[in-house]
This record gives structure tokens, sequence and C-alpha cells, in this order.
């Protein structure tokens, strides 16, 4: 900086202020520029996101057809209505035995995937393809491998098993939707770790061999420490996805989770209620209920599993 | 990025934002439709009427269904239908100056899209299987003084057509016309002959009881005779069986209970018919395949694989599968369980055309309606849109194109008998209600006095919340 800038004369103090004045509106026109490119989707945001979120919010505590103001009577009837309940007990057992089963086994498989020589890409796509398919597409397939006549009571039976009317017992109709959401989820539990496991750096593994320790200690002491961040965000978009679970339940169950609501899920409640009988009021008190459920089960496995988002 | 490109790109995106926006305002001000000041038409669609008197303008027809405005082809019967492009041509050639544009929709979500519709004014004309709750919001114009002030006759209609329709208004104190029926449907019972011969057990007749079906359903379970292959006696569709008990307890003398809207309604779901109607549907199980509650099982009924005597609920549309397979002959079709003394049962079904309240083209409107009770649209459907359209109009009797398809005299004879107006409880919980503890019962989880008793007060506590 020359010596005549930094003199503390009244003029310097005014052309330095001026100066300032002038790169701090420079500074700030590209960034007004960027918010002029970012207005088209703020509208987006507002209109599509906003309003409705808003608009359900203002519907919940509405009834009939005149929406009059009925406070938190809908909070309260969702609340204390049996089918919710076991709406949201049918959501969570499928999403339960969804996580329990896909997330092992699709780690287990990734590993096994990981550590092939040739074939690992073919094997990626085979086991991605369900994943890429529509689930409305995927359930009216599983309509036809759940038959009591089906391939999958042909293999039971070849087994040695009984045959298992699958969709007409509330049971087996719930094993039937979890058996559609794991061979659907698997493919990407299995991208999601090979992604991760090809992340984890061979020197670990390199000098671990040169200690001598065996591939079974490798994959306890390395591995799988390295892989928890990819099967926590796992487990936790299972859980989000869970909760939400409409499609295949609504396929294979109907409107009512049919039987006896065996597959009726929050969802469906939602759905039946909002669009099956008007109750656009009650839907959207059990919609955020919905929310605040999400909401409460993310936090709590954020928690225990020490995520850090 | 100097002031004067920032100030032309601000002037762009402002301009570029201007023209977005103005393009998403589908709002009146792009519609073509021209507000009617003319006199109505007095004599509907007849050409009779002077060209001056008849309104004119744009009309916006709403159709939900498999409809497309150009000829398409089924890929099953490889049979070419037209498209309604042959409504829209006949009805600018009944009223000149006017120009009708179809907004059309599948089946899937259509009340909720019907509603947001409706709401934003997007067309004259709607179609509106779920009219009541349309009504119910003041969404839909009431037909009465339409068809007084031009004497409209609803004669033309069969038996109960325009009754089903009737819905209440929230002025209303009687249901009242809101709509006219132009698609027909019913339910009906459809028998395999071949199996019936095949067992030496005699057809239904033409309106059998529910014990005469599960006589003959138990005699034609087990190994056909004939071909030694599994047969069952009956089948239903499983989340339908609500309806079927329903239809029994009709035929036993009972009802769904009174009143239309909910917070006069009074259910009947515990009554000594429907724990007896109950009770014979958990009869009619036995016969019927392992996967039907899941609708699994009568893959092949209509085929000629089939191993099912009777289908106790099937649309109209089975005689388009019939005419495909070529099995004319083979099956048969009877009337739904009804009450020996008034002559119903069954629940109505199909389609009515109603305006829409907010519509700016009402006089038109009530033209196209006229319209869709004529020979010629009601032609059209029969003809070219036959899988999911029945007549509703006496004339079709007569046609020769109806009257060679026997299985069509019971299904006209079906659509006459229909319980109207239709079971208003379907139209919210109570539906859910009985259906859920129904499927409990044919799951042997409740026995049929308990699961009713239950239905009973879940459905009347629900209605209590509807005050």
């Amino acid at each position: 900086m020359s010596d005549h800038m930094t003199k503390a004369t009244t003029l310097g103090v005014l052309d330095r202020k001026l100066l300032r004045n002038r790169n701090k509106i420079i500074r700030r026109q590209p960034t007004l520029a960027w918010y002029l490119f970012l207005l088209p989707t703020l509208i987006g945001i507002a209109v599509f996101m906003i309003y409705p979120l808003a608009e359900s919010l203002r519907l919940s505590f509405t009834k009939g057809a005149d929406e009059h103001y009925v406070g938190l009577e809908n909070y309260a009837s969702v609340l204390e209505s049996g089918t919710f309940w076991y709406s949201v007990y049918n959501t969570l057992y499928i999403t339960v035995f969804q996580l329990l089963i896909a997330i092992p086994v699709g780690f287990i498989i990734a590993c096994l995937i990981n550590n092939l020589r040739r074939g690992a890409n073919f094997f990626k796509v085979l086991f991605y393809l369900p994943n890429v398919t529509s689930i409305v597409a995927a359930a009216t397939v599983f309509l036809a491998v759940l038959h009591p006549d089906g391939p999958l009571n042909y293999v039971l039976q070849l087994l040695g098993f009984e045959k298992i009317v699958w969709l007409s017992q509330p049971l087996s109709a719930k094993w039937g939707a979890i058996i559609l959401s794991v061979w659907h989820w698997l493919g990407f539990v299995i991208i999601i770790n090979l992604a991760n496991l090809q992340a984890i750096s061979s020197d670990y593994y390199e000098a671990a061999s040169i200690d001598g320790a065996s591939r079974f200690r490798q994959w306890q002491y390395i591995t799988l420490p390295n892989m928890l961040g990819s099967l926590t965000v796992l487990f936790i978009i299972g859980w989000i996805g869970g909760l939400q679970r409409f499609s295949d339940a609504y396929m294979l169950g109907g409107l009512q989770g049919s039987p006896a609501r065996s597959l009726h899920t929050v969802v469906g409640f939602i759905f039946e209620r909002g669009f099956g009988g008007n109750e656009y009021g009650l839907a959207s008190a059990a919609s955020y209920i919905l929310f605040f459920f999400i909401l409460v089960f993310t936090y709590i496995n954020t928690k225990v599993t020490k995520m850090k988002i | 990025m100097s002031n004067k490109s920032t100030l032309k790109m601000t002037g762009t995106l402002l301009l570029a934002s201007t023209m977005i926006l103005s393009a998403c305002n589908n709002g009146n001000s792009n519609q073509t439709v021209k507000a009617n000041t003319e006199p109505a038409a007095t004599e509907g669609a007849s050409n009779a009427v002077p060209a001056a008197e008849k309104p004119t303008g744009t009309l916006k027809v709403q159709l939900v269904g498999d409809f497309s405005l150009e000829d398409k082809t089924d890929p099953i019967s490889g049979k070419t239908s037209k498209g309604v492009k042959v409504l829209k041509e006949e009805f600018e050639k009944q009223y000149p100056d006017t120009s009708v544009e179809f907004v059309l929709m599948g089946w899937d979500n259509y009340n909720e899209k019907t509603q947001t519709m409706l709401q934003s004014g997007a067309a004259d004309v709607y179609q509106v299987p779920g009219i009541t709750t349309f009504v119910e919001q003041g969404l839909l114009e009431p037909l009465q003084p339409y068809i007084d002030k031009d004497s409209y006759d609803l004669g033309k209609y069969l038996n109960g057509q325009v009754e089903g329709w009737k819905v209440m208004g929230p002025d209303d104190q009687e249901p009242q016309i809101y709509g006219l029926p132009f698609i027909g449907d019913a339910r009906v019972i459809v028998y395999d002959r071949q199996l019936f011969d095949d067992w030496g057990v005699d057809y239904l007749s033409e309106s059998p009881t529910i014990e005469e079906v599960l006589d003959k359903a138990s005699k034609m379970t087990g190994k056909n005779p004939k071909t030694g292959e599994q047969n069952y006696g009956l089948t239903f569709k499983g989340s339908d069986a609500a309806d079927s008990v329903m239809n029994i307890n009709e035929s036993l003398g009972g009802q769904w209970g009174t009143g239309f809207l909910w917070k006069d309604m009074k259910l009947e779901f515990n009554s000594d018919t429907m724990v007896q109607a109950l009770d014979l549907m958990k009869d009619a199980i036995k016969y019927a395949p392992e996967g039907v509650m899941a609708g699994q099982g009568a893959e092949n009924f209509l085929t000629e694989k089939n191993n099912i005597a009777i289908n106790l609920r099937e649309s109209p549309g089975f005689i388009n599968n019939l005419a495909n397979l070529g099995l004319e002959d083979r099956y048969e079709a009877a009337l739904l369980f009804k009450n020996q003394k008034t002559g119903m049962g069954g629940m109505f079904a199909g389609s009515p055309f109603a305006i829409g309240a907010s519509s700016s083209n009402k006089d038109l409107a009530w033209e196209w309606l006229k319209f869709s009770g004529s020979e010629f649209f009601q032609q059209y459907m029969w003809e070219e849109q036959r899988s999911q359209s029945m007549p509703v109009i006496k004339a079709a009797e007569n046609w020769s194109s109806v009257q060679e398809i026997r299985q069509m005299d019971t299904i006209v004879k079906q659509m006459g008998q229909l319980w109207t107006p239709r079971y208003p409880y379907r139209s919210g919980q109570p539906r859910y209600i009985l259906s859920e503890n129904v499927e409990r019962v044919l799951l042997g989880e409740l026995s049929s006095a308990d699961a009713l008793k239950k239905a009973q007060e879940e459905a009347t506590k629900w209605l209590a919340g509807q005050q």
C-alpha cells in the first residue's frame, strides 16, 4: 500500500470510505444475480412445498366440506383410532424385518462381490436391477410370485414345506410384503456398501496381512469399523422410507390393506381417510403425526448410531 | 461482472420469470368460453330447435376411464373402436357455433382430480361417479330447474337409473337430481354351464337365492367327474365380500340402514339378517379357491381353462371377454340376490354427467347432458365403449345388437333392480369398517355376531363424530 493512502488526512479517509462502499456494491451485485437465478426454484419450493405444508396444517384443524375449525379434534381422533395404531404396528413390523434382513444380507453380498476378481460388475447389475424397477411393477410381479400356485410356493414345496396362501392370511401377507421390500431394496444396500468397501484403503489390509491377521480378523477389525458410516446411513434411510411405506402394501393389499387390514400402513391410513372418505382434515392431522414420528425416530436413530448430520 | 451486464441479466431474468408465471396462469383469462346470454334450447338435442336459440361457445367435458379422442385398437380383440371425437363432431353438428373440448383422465385418483377441477372451474361437464361428495360441497349444479324448463323426459332412462344418482346438497331436505346417467353398470352372478353339465347340476335359476347358490356350489366342489381336475363351487372378490354380504342381507329382507346425510344416518350392520347373511358368506368360502380373500385362484374364470362354477359378483364387461374368446355359449348370467317383496337387490353403479357450479356455460352443459341420453350417444357408448359402459336408456332393449347377446337380458334386468339411492354409507368410513369386520369373520378371527356388533359400534361412533 502506498504512503499517501495510509495518511490520516480527511481526504484520505473519505477516499477509503468511498472505495470500501464501491467494493461492497461490486461484491454484492453478483450475489444478487445468483439469487435471481435461484428465484424460480425458490418460487417452486414456496408454491409446491411450503404452501401445501401450511395448507395441510390448516386443514388438520378443520373438518367437513365447509372446513370448519375443530381445534385438535382430528389429532385426537387419529391417536384414539385403533385402526391407526394397527397401521403403525404393520408399518413398523414390515420395516423392522426389512431392515433386519436387507442390511446384513446386503452387506454380506457386497463383501462377496468386492472380493470377486471377475464378474463383479455382472453381479452389481444383477442385484441392483430390482431397485431400478418401479415398486408398483415389482408388486404386480409379486402378486404372481406369492400366488398359492406361484413359484415361491413351488420352491417351498420342493424343499418339503407346506404350501402357504401368502396374501390370504394376515401374518403371511405381512411376510409377503417383507419379502417384496427386501428383494426391491437389496440392490441399493449392496451398491452403497460396495461404494464404501471400495473406499477403504488397501494399505490397512496389507499392513494387517504383514502383521499376520487372518481374513476374518481383517474383516472384523478393518472392514466393519470402516463400514459403520454407510450402514448407519442405510439404517436411517431405511427407517424413513419404511415409515412412508405405501405403494407395495397398497398393491398387495388394496386400499384397506386386506386381508383384515394386515397390510394397512400409516400412509395407507392417510390415503384411505383422505381420498377414500374425503376426510381431508383427519388425513392432514395423520400426516403431521407421521411427520412427527419420522422426526422422533430419525432423532433417536442419529443419537443411537452417533451419526453426525 | 459490470454494472451494465448485471442490469441486463436482471432485466432478462425478470422478463423470463414474468413470461413463465403468465404461462402458468391458466385461469379464466385463457378460457375462450363465451358467456351465454341466449335462451336455452327447448327441445333438447333435437335438430328441430332453431339454431339461433341454441347456446353457443366452448364446452369442456371431463371424462374418466379408458377414453381416447382418436380411434384405437384393442390389443386383445384387435377391434378398433372410434374415439370420442365422434361425440364432439355430432354435438358440434347439432349445435352450430359450439366447440367441444375433452379433458380425458384415467380412473387413478379420479375423485381428487375431479375435486381439483371443480374447484378451479376447469370444465363445464363432469363425469362424477363419486357425486355425493361434490354435491355436499355445493360444487355441482342442481338439474331439476333445467329438467322442468325443457320438460325433459326422464322416463327414457332404465328403471332406477335417475334415482340411483340422486344426492343431497347442503340445503336439500330430500335427495335431488344433480347428475344424469350416461354409463350403466351392475354386478351379476355369472356361471359356467359346462361345469354344471360336467357335474350334472341344474343351471342356476334366473334369480337364484343364496341357498340355491350354496347348494349347487357345494355339489361342484371337488374333483370334476369328467376331467378329474379340482373344481370350486364359487368365487368372489375378497375385498368386495362386504358388498356380497349386504346383497344377501337385502335378499333376506334386511337393509343397510336409513338416511342419506351422515347426520341423519342410522346403520343396521348388526341386524339379525346381517348376521345371517355373514354366516351364509362364511359357508360360501368353503367352496371357494384358497386364495379367494386375496383375489387369487379365479384367474381362469371366463376362459376355456376355468375350474370355478359360479362367480358371485361379475361386472357386465364379462360379455366382452366371452366375445373375445368365443365362449358366449359357455357362460350364463343370473340376477344378484334380491328381496322377493321389493324386487330390489344389488349396489347401484355406473357414471352420471353433472354440471359444475362454476361452469360459465351451464346452458350448453345442460344440452350435453341431454345429448348423453340420446340414442346416438348411447349407441356410440354401446358400440365403441362396451368394455366400460352399458346402456342406460330403455330404447337399448330394442337394439338388435343388444338382443343378440343372450346375457344382456339379465344385465339390463339387473340394472333395473338396483338398490337406490346408492348405499350412502359407502362414501365414508362405515364402508371400510364393515369391510374389515366381514374379512375378519371370513378369516375365522371373529364370529359374525361379534364382528357385526363391533362394526356397528365403530361406524355409529364415526357417524356421531360427523355431526
